[in-house]
């Protein structure tokens, strides 16, 4: 089984692609709308520089050859939801092509390119008989990027899409909105003739159609039949796909240069943006390079890439082993509120378990220190209420001491001081305070 | 204070000469310093805008073009929007869904396209100026049929901004009038950059104006044109001459590759512009809305646009089809550049390029309809080759046949070069005598 995807992101820009409507949620249809995202005679497309520098970033992070010029095409096509009838996209010159992305670090999964375009508006039913159309999302940045067919199930190609969606928000900075404003174009073919099926929303759907697919191609085809090319459509709530119609080649929406647009010269421009390390590839790098397992370092990356450059600065300011206790206990339990309120410099942490390391300070105080500091509060209240929550930890602990047995076998024993805890405090204490005191304090009797 | 009597006469003129699509309904100039039109595929607040179509009947634009903006901003009163050939596809404004506009020297006779309304106005209204657009000639043409002046400018010298496309990479905003100096003055309101067409905003400053000290004729600018054309042609030349121009003949090989270059490019654009005319949105709307949108919009446009417009919709889409892109639109891109490359390798040696604007004098209404389309785009042939390399030129008269008739001659600059233009017309207009039409109305 073979299967390539189509991922369409939108990229995070304040206005459209080509006019300055706001791409922030509309108050109501057809509000965030002009005369050149409307389509009317006589308006044209302004290019906003955000979005060629937002494709560059990606088209960087994909590994992509980007050359000099880029251009943009029209591609023509009559729908109600398209304001021209053509869609001001890129076809001869896209801004990134030949890319490779390793799914896990490790099977390449090769990109055929990367291109930006216009989102075109919303069609919304009513009833049987009539459609309206909502233009808001019409012109709304988008970038297409395409893979070869180097996916081979559909759990495969739910992860890469997971992965590449980490990376992507991470590269240009999308706010995790959820995985609504991700939307694809699944290819999957089990024999020769591969079916496209359009526009499917969000990770777990994209695994639920292509299981569908496969299913279904399998099927027929042992039955004698055959597969025919053709686009097809995914039925959310009945978990089927349908087919809409036959599949038109690339080349019968009669492109053009779109001539109102010209050329863009993106060399200094491509020079000059520099892309940091993508998650993933962090991930990998701080399992190689500090020996910590890799579910260590996805939790560090996913918490924050902040916390996992902080891991980093105590590992070389102290030893690895320090710095992933700390970084995993009251640093993680803290981490959250710490960037809740702006985040920033995090040296005194540094300093702190540096102390610590010293014997200026002992575990407990630098704990409570840790904490004060990331959450910016009081030294003295934290430490109340951290001795309030120790001595609720090491009662329970006294009276079952079969936990620190049971712990031995299955660190999940710890579940239950934590459940006693969480119902004694009452919501006084975070829920990472306390899974962090409870196995500190377990692991004290150990 | 300007004359303002015009106003209250204008739709008895448009009666006899059907040179407006729309009129104002001002009488009154107001504090207005001038008077002007806009051909009817310039947006416009205030009045309906069609481009000579009926699928843009009642349309009232949200916005007005910059050209139009800026001649308001000038102090010019917009008086009406003038007739022309249905998005620009026509030589001799016949192909308007709006009637058809009738040369001021012989009603019937064509004014010649697709800014056909605009000269008329230009040659019958004292003192008027007129916004043009021209994509393969549809400025020169007019001009030199209504015998009037007609100027070009390079293509991103005016903004495009509120033009109804026909072929983006070829419209170019001009002025036609009957005054030399009028060329001049009113680019330069209309020029400079705009944000709102990108396409504008690479353009040096204005050129300074200066003197017109030669010519290059092309070897074969007169194989083809008619017997009165030729003379008035060399006439032209001699006059030149005497007023101290140097005149030379060139070699100039690719212009006869420019109209079969130039329908290429313009119905492969104008076949994705006109995508968007079909019934929703704006214009008219009044289509049978049980259909479904596909046989809705095939319903409407098979209904509202007229057959040449039919016709460059299916040669556009065809040129545009793989298996044909490489062979005509992506070849024919290529002849541009080389007829770009041809003109200003000729333009370093001399200031202009020389030749007749119009093969033959404006023909009879009886002989249009009888002409081929392609004998009709033929005639495209003199005016094609700046207008595919988006080169400035301009259209002066020189001489009349023997039915009285007026014959242009036009000139080509090297780009950006509009100054010399602008001086070449204004000394021309001092020792050419125009005999203006009777207008009786
Ligand atoms: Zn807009």
């Amino acid at each position: 089984m073979k299967i390539g995807l189509e991922i369409h992101v939108q990229l995070p820009t304040k206005s459209k692609l080509f006019c300055p409507c706001p791409t922030t949620d509309a108050p109501a249809p057809n509000t965030h709308v002009c005369p050149v995202c409307l389509g009317f005679p006589g308006a044209r497309p302004m290019m906003n520089r955000k979005a060629i520098e937002y494709g560059i970033l990606l088209a960087k992070m994909l590994g992509c050859t980007i050359r000099d010029t880029t251009w943009f095409a029209r591609k023509i096509y009559f729908y109600p939801d398209n304001a021209k009838n053509f869609q001001i996209t890129q076809y001869d010159r896209p801004l990134g092509e030949k890319g490779m992305y390793y799914l896990n670090g490790k099977k390449p999964i090769r990109i055929t390119r990367i291109h930006i375009e216009e989102d075109p508006g919303k069609i919304k039913r009513v009833g049987d008989l009539s459609s309206l159309v909502d233009y808001n999302r019409s012109g709304v940045p988008l970038a297409e990027i395409v893979t070869e067919p180097d996916l081979s199930t559909p759990a495969e190609a739910r992860e890469f899409l997971g992965q590449l969606i980490r990376d992507i928000r991470h590269t240009i900075d999308i706010p995790d909105d959820g995985e609504r404003s991700i939307r694809c174009d699944c290819n999957i073919s089990v024999g020769i003739e591969r079916c496209e099926v359009k526009n499917v929303t969000g990770l777990k759907n994209v695994e639920r159609a292509l299981t569908y697919e496969l299913v279904r191609q399998t099927k027929l085809l042992k039955a004698g039949g055959k597969v025919v090319r053709e686009t097809r459509r995914f039925d959310e709530e009945r978990g089927v796909t349908i087919s809409v119609r036959k599949k038109e080649m690339e080349a019968d929406y009669g492109y053009i240069d779109e001539p109102d647009l010209g050329i863009f010269n993106v060399k200094e421009l491509t020079e000059r943006l520099k892309i940091g390390e993508s998650p993933q590839n962090m991930i990998l790098r701080l399992s190689k390079e500090y020996g910590i397992d890799e579910k260590t370092a996805k939790q560090f990356v996913s918490t924050s890439v902040e916390l996992a450059h902080l891991f980093e600065e105590l590992a070389a300011a102290t030893d690895t082993e320090t710095a992933r206790t700390w970084t995993s206990g009251a640093v993680s339990a803290g981490w959250k509120s710490f960037e809740a309120r702006g985040g920033g410099d995090a040296a005194e942490v540094v300093s702190l378990i540096g102390k610590f390391k010293a014997g200026e300070i002992t575990d407990t105080e630098c704990n409570i220190r840790i904490r004060a500091f990331l959450t910016g509060t009081d030294v003295d209240e934290v430490r109340s209420g951290s001795a309030d929550l120790d001595s609720i930890i090491s009662e329970y602990l006294d009276v079952n001491p079969s936990v620190i047995e049971d712990y031995r076998k299955n660190e999940r024993a710890a579940n239950r001081v934590i459940g006693h805890v969480m119902k004694r405090t009452g919501g006084a204490c975070s829920s990472a305070e306390i899974v962090d005191a409870t196995k500190r304090l377990i692991e004290e009797r150990l | 204070m300007i004359e303002t009597s015009i106003l209250s006469s204008l739709s008895k003129i448009n009666e006899k000469y059907q040179m407006f699509r729309t009129i104002t309904s001002d009488t009154e100039a107001g504090d207005a310093e001038f008077l002007f039109s806009a051909k009817d595929n310039l947006t416009s607040k205030d009045m309906e805008t069609c481009s000579g179509s009926k699928i843009l009947e009642g349309y009232r634009p949200p916005f007005d073009a910059t050209s139009i903006a800026r001649m308001r901003g000038a102090g010019g009163l917009l008086v009406g929007k003038t007739n022309m050939d249905e998005f620009g596809f026509g030589t001799f404004s016949t192909n308007s869904a709006f009637g058809v506009p009738r040369n001021p020297y012989d009603p019937e006779r064509s004014c010649g396209g697709s800014s056909g309304g605009a000269a008329c106005a230009a040659a019958v209204m004292d003192g008027h100026v007129a916004i043009g657009v021209s994509t393969g000639g549809s400025i020169c043409c007019p001009a030199s049929f209504c015998g009037v002046y007609g100027i070009v400018p390079t293509y991103g010298r005016v903004s495009r901004y509120g033009l109804l496309d026909y072929g983006n990479s070829l419209d170019k905003i001009g002025i036609i009038s009957a005054k030399a100096s009028d060329l001049g003055k009113y680019v330069n309101i209309m020029a400079g950059a705009d944000p709102r067409d990108p396409t504008s905003c690479m353009q040096p400053d204005m050129g300074a104006r200066r003197k017109l000290k030669s010519v290059a004729v092309p070897k074969d600018a007169t194989e083809g044109v008619s017997e009165d054309v030729r003379m008035a042609f060399t006439d032209g030349l001699e006059t030149l001459e005497s007023l101290g121009v140097d005149v030379d003949t060139v070699e100039m090989p690719s212009l006869k590759y420019a109209i079969p270059a130039y329908y290429v490019i313009a119905t492969s654009e104008a076949s994705t512009n006109l995508a968007r005319y079909c019934g929703m949105r704006y214009g008219h709307q009044k289509g049978d809305l049980s259909l479904k949108f596909d046989d809705y919009f095939t319903s409407f446009r098979s209904q509202y646009f007229g057959q040449e417009a039919k016709r460059r919709i299916l040669l556009g889409t065809f040129t545009r089809m793989v298996g044909f892109r490489d062979r005509y639109y992506s070849k024919a891109r290529m002849v541009r550049q080389s007829i770009i490359g041809e003109y200003r390798s000729v333009l370093r040696e001399c200031d202009a390029v020389l030749t007749p604007t119009m093969p033959f004098v404006s023909p009879k209404f009886s002989d249009i309809s009888k002409m081929t389309p392609l004998e009709s785009y033929k005639a495209d042939i003199l005016t094609g080759p700046p207008n595919i390399a988006g080169m400035p030129h301009a259209s002066v008269p020189c001489g009349y046949d023997r039915n009285g008739m007026p014959i242009g001659m036009q000139l080509v600059a090297d780009q950006w070069d509009e100054g010399v233009l602008f001086s070449a017309a204004e000394e021309w207009e001092k020792t050419f005598e125009s005999v203006r039409p009777e207008v009786s109305i």
